[in-house]
C-alpha cells in the first residue's frame, strides 16, 4: 500500500535536445556530463532530494539506456527509499493504445495513474534543461499560501532575449493576467522556467481535457497553461532570481561549465547544505604530474595530468598526455588527450581519444565538437564549430 | 555463492602512529587523498568475490563505524549478505576487552558458526595493500592446505630489532619454518598478518587454544602447530606493492611511494576499483595562481597556492601565496596564505595560519592532530 504524498515531482527528460548536435546522438540531454563530475540530471533530481520530496518520476523517451542505468536505484541522491523513490517511466503500451510521449503535456497524462497511486496535493513539473540550485519546498510553501492552482517558477531575463522565453505579466501581487509564448514584442521579462506546481485535481483536470482536444499541441506552455488561464484559474508566479543556465546548445554548455572558473562561484557547488549528488564510480585521487601545468582548472577523481591545463574542465578519468595542451576547453568523462595535441574552445565528448599531435578548435571562432567515442586521428584537425562524429 | 567471508580485526593497536591514532583504529586512518586504510582490504574482499564481511572492532571504533556504514559503499548492504560490525561487548561469551585475535574470534563465535561460507580470510590492518583473494584460496584449495598465510617478498617489508613475522617456503608453497619477532630476519618472506582457513577449522582452534589460556595467533597457533607437525601451513605470495603502518616514518614512505604512476598503476586497476564513503565533493579547483607538481588531490579541494610532492585529501584549501611540499594534508585541511608546510602529516581540519612554518626532516615527519590551529 502506497502512502499518501504531499507532493511528488515529474522530471521531463525525454527530450532529445537536437541542439546539442553529437553530443545527444547517444543519450537524452540530461544524461549529458556537466562540471567534470556531473549530469544536467543530477541539478533536478538532487533539488528534490535537498527540498524534501522523495517520490519523483522521470519520464524518458529519447535514447534513454544511458540515463536509466545513470538513475539506477536512485541511491546516489538518497532516492532509493522504500515509500516512493525514483521511477523511471518510458511509454507504455496499454493493450488498445499505445504511442510515444507526443509533448510535455501529453507525457504527464499517459501517466496520470502513476501519479494517482500516491494520491498527491501537488505536482512538481520539472525539465531536465537546466543548472540550477533551488529550494523546491519553498516554492511549494509560496504556493500553499497563495491558495494557488498553478504556481510558475519565473525569472528575469534580459529585455533583448525575452522574445525567446514564455514570458509572464503579473500584476502587483504576483498574479499572472496574461501568458505570451516567445512574444515577438514582450511586455515583461518575467520569462517562465518551466518549473510548474499544480494542484493535483486541477492539473488531472485540465491534461484529461488537453488530450479531448484534436488541435492540441499536448504543450504545457502552449496549450495547458493559457487554458487554464483564459478559464480564470488562480495562477501566480514565484519568482527566482539565482544562477539558472540553460544548456541546450554547444555554447550555452560550454559557458555553464566555464562558469565554474569564475571568481567567485556563481553557483556554489561547495555548499554542504545543498550538495548536488552524483553518482561515484570509484575513481581513484586526481594525479597531477611533475610535468604538469595546471591553472584555471576544474579536474575530479581519476584525471591524470602530464601536460598544460588553463581555463578547462577535465571530467572524471580524463587523461591528458605530456605536451598535450588544453585551454577553453570541456573534456568529458574517460577522454584521452594525446601527446603533443592541443584542445582549444572545444568540447571532448566521453570517451573520445583525441591522437598525437592532433588539433581541435581554435583560438577564435565557434566550439568545437569532438563526439563520444570519436578518434581524432594522429595530426589530424577538428576545425572551429565543426562537430566530428563517428 | 561466494565460499569465502571476510574477517577483518582492527584491535591492533599502536602508539607509533602518534596523533593519527589518538581517535581512531588503524583501519580508519586517512590515506591516499581519499581514502582510509581498510578500503583497501575491503574492496578487495569485494572484488574477490567476498559477500560477507565481518569487521571485529575494538577501542576507539566509531570513527570506523561512521565511514563504513550500512556498507552500502562496497555493495555489501544486501538482505542476505554484507557487512557485519562486530563491537566489543561484555558478556559470559565475549570479554569486552581482547587480549588478541583469537580473544576476538572466540569472542565471535556467534558471527562464524551462523556464516554458510566454508572458507574464511582473516586479516590484520596493519598493512595497506590490495589482493587477488580469490587467487589466494584458489592455492588453499589446490594444495589441500590447513592455512594458507599471505605473505610478501618486498624488501621494504624487512624490519630488525624484533618486529613482523617472517617465513620459510618451498618451491610448492609449504611454509616450513616461520620466525616471529626476531632481531634480524633471517628469511625474506614477510608474513603480511592474513590467513585463509576452513571456517569449521578456525572455530576448532580458536577453542583449542583458549581453552589453553592461549591468545597470540601466530605465536600459538601457527607456530607450535608447524613445529608439531598438526597444520599443514602453506604461503601464498602476493605479488602487490603492500607498506607496513607501524609508524609515522612507516605511514609517510607509504604515501610518498603513492605518488609514483606505476604504484597508483597497480593499487587501481579498472576491473577491481577501490570503493570508499562518498563526499560528493565539487570538483577540485585550480586558480590561475596554483602550481602543482606530483600530487595526488581528492575532490573539493582549492589551490591558490604551491603544491608539490604531496596528498591532499577531499576539502583542503591552500591560499595564494602558500607553499606545501613533501607533506600529507587530511580532509578540510586550511594552508592560508604565505604559510609553509613541508614534510608534515596534517590530520582532518588543521588550520595553519598566514605565514606560518611547519618544517621537519623528510626522516622525522611532523604529526600535527586533528583540528589544530597552526
Amino acid at each position: 500500500m502506497i502512502r499518501k504524498k504531499q507532493c511528488i515531482a515529474m522530471l521531463l527528460a525525454g527530450g532529445q535536445g537536437s541542439r546539442l548536435g553529437v553530443l545527444t546522438s547517444h543519450m537524452a540531454k540530461p544524461a549529458v556530463p556537466f562540471g567534470g563530475k556531473y549530469r544536467i540530471i543530477d541539478f533536478p533530481l538532487s533539488n528534490c532530494a535537498n527540498s524534501g520530496i522523495d517520490t519523483v518520476g522521470v519520464l524518458t523517451q529519447y535514447q534513454p539506456l544511458e540515463l536509466n542505468a545513470y538513475i539506477g536505484s536512485g541511491a546516489p541522491w538518497d532516492l532509493d527509499v522504500s515509500n516512493g523513490g525514483v521511477y523511471v517511466l518510458p511509454p507504455y503500451h496499454t493493450g488498445k493504445t499505445g504511442e510515444w510521449y507526443r509533448g510535455t503535456a501529453n507525457a504527464i497524462y499517459q501517466n496520470l495513474a502513476f501519479i494517482e497511486q500516491f494520491n498527491p496535493d501537488y505536482v512538481l513539473i520539472l525539465s531536465g534543461d537546466h543548472i540550477y540550485k533551488m529550494d523546491y519546498n519553498a516554492m511549494l510553501r509560496h504556493h500553499i499560501q497563495k491558495n494557488a492552482d498553478v504556481t510558475i517558477a519565473v525569472r528575469q531575463v534580459p529585455w533583448e532575449e525575452a522574445s525567446r522565453f514564455g514570458i509572464m505579466n503579473t500584476d502587483e501581487q504576483g498574479t499572472i493576467t496574461e501568458f505570451e509564448e516567445k512574444p515577438a514584442h514582450p511586455k515583461s521579462n518575467n520569462a517562465s522556467m518551466g518549473v510548474y506546481i499544480f494542484r493535483w485535481d486541477k492539473l488531472r483536470d485540465y491534461l484529461t481535457r488537453d488530450e479531448q482536444d484534436p488541435a492540441s499541441s499536448n504543450d504545457f506552455g502552449k496549450n495547458v497553461i493559457p487554458a487554464m488561464l483564459g478559464d480564470g484559474c488562480r495562477m501566480v508566479a514565484y519568482s527566482f532570481n539565482d544562477y539558472w543556465k540553460d544548456v541546450g546548445t554547444i555554447a550555452s554548455l560550454w559557458e555553464a561549465n566555464m562558469d565554474l572558473l569564475k571568481t567567485p562561484l556563481p553557483i556554489d557547488l561547495h555548499d554542504k547544505k545543498w550538495r548536488i549528488y552524483a553518482r561515484n564510480f570509484g575513481s581513484e585521487p586526481q594525479y597531477i604530474a611533475p610535468t604538469a601545468s595546471v591553472s584555471d582548472t576544474l579536474a575530479t577523481e581519476g584525471c591524470v595530468v602530464y601536460g598544460k591545463t588553463q581555463h578547462a574542465i577535465l571530467s572524471t578519468d580524463v587523461i591528458v598526455e605530456k605536451d598535450a595542451q588544453v585551454i577553453d576547453s570541456v573534456i568529458m568523462p574517460g577522454a584521452v588527450i594525446r601527446a603533443g595535441a592541443v584542445v582549444r574552445r572545444a568540447i571532448v565528448a566521453e570517451n573520445a581519444v583525441v591522437g598525437y599531435y592532433a588539433n581541435v578548435g581554435g583560438a577564435e571562432g565557434e566550439i568545437a565538437v569532438v563526439g563520444p567515442g570519436v578518434r581524432v586521428p594522429d595530426h589530424g584537425a577538428v576545425l572551429p564549430g565543426e562537430q566530428r562524429a563517428q | 555463492m561466494s565460499e569465502l567471508l571476510g574477517l577483518i580485526y582492527t584491535g591492533n593497536t599502536t602508539d607509533q602512529l602518534r596523533e593519527l591514532t589518538a581517535t581512531r583504529a588503524v583501519a580508519a586512518v586517512p590515506i591516499c587523498a581519499r581514502y582510509r586504510v581498510i578500503d583497501f582490504i575491503l574492496s578487495s574482499l569485494v572484488s574477490s568475490g567476498a559477500r560477507n564481511v565481518g569487521v571485529i572492532t575494538q577501542k576507539n571504533y566509531h570513527s570506523l563505524m561512521d565511514h563504513l556504514g550500512s556498507g552500502k559503499e562496497w555493495d555489501l548492504h544486501g538482505k542476505r549478505q554484507g557487512l557485519v560490525i562486530l563491537p566489543p561487548f561484555l558478556t559470559h561469551d565475549n570479554v569486552g576487552v581482547y587480549k588478541g585475535l583469537l580473544d576476538a574470534i572466540r569472542s565471535n563465535l556467534h558471527f562464524l558458526r551462523r556464516s554458510k561460507e566454508r572458507y574464511v580470510l582473516v586479516t590484520d590492518t596493519g598493512m595497506l595493500y590490495t589482493a587477488r583473494f580469490d587467487d589466494m584460496l584458489m592455492q588453499h584449495i589446490q594444495t589441500n592446505a590447513d592455512i594458507t598465510l599471505m605473505y610478501s617478498d618486498d624488501h621494504t617489508m624487512l624490519r630488525t630489532g624484533g618486529n613482523g613475522c617472517y617465513l620459510k617456503v618451498d618451491g610448492a608453497g609449504r611454509v616450513l619454518d616461520m620466525e616471529l619477532e626476531p632481531m634480524l630476519p633471517n628469511y625474506e618472506n614477510s608474513y603480511m598478518q592474513a590467513f585463509i582457513i576452513r571456517r569449521e577449522l578456525l572455530i576448532e582452534l580458536a577453542d583449542r587454544a583458549l581453552s589453553r589460556a592461549q591468545y597470540h595467533f601466530t605465536r600459538d597457533v601457527l607456530t607450535s602447530g608447524l613445529r608439531d607437525g598438526t597444520l599443514k601451513i602453506y604461503g601464498w605470495r602476493n605479488p602487490g606493492c603492500v607498506w607496513r603502518l607501524d609508524s609515522v616514518l612507516d605511514y609517510y614512505n607509504c604515501s610518498m611511494a603513492l605518488l609514483k604512476p606505476e604504484v597508483q598503476a597497480e593499487l587501481f586497476s579498472a576491473d577491481r576499483p577501490i570503493w570508499t564513503k562518498v563526499r560528493d565533493e565539487m570538483p577540485t579547483r585550480y586558480f590561475a595562481t596554483a602550481q602543482v607538481k606530483n600530487s595526488l588531490l581528492g575532490d573539493g579541494c582549492v589551490i591558490e597556492g604551491t603544491v608539490e610532492n604531496s596528498i591532499l585529501s577531499r576539502g583542503v584549501r591552500v591560499q595564494k601565496g602558500a607553499v606545501v611540499r613533501n607533506a600529507v594534508i587530511m580532509q578540510d585541511g586550511y594552508i592560508m596564505s604565505g604559510a609553509h608546510v613541508e614534510c608534515c602529516i596534517l590530520d582532518k581540519q588543521v588550520i595553519v595560519r598566514e605565514g606560518s612554518t611547519l618544517t621537519a626532516p623528510a626522516t622525522y615527519p611532523l604529526v600535527v592532530a586533528k583540528d589544530t590551529i597552526v
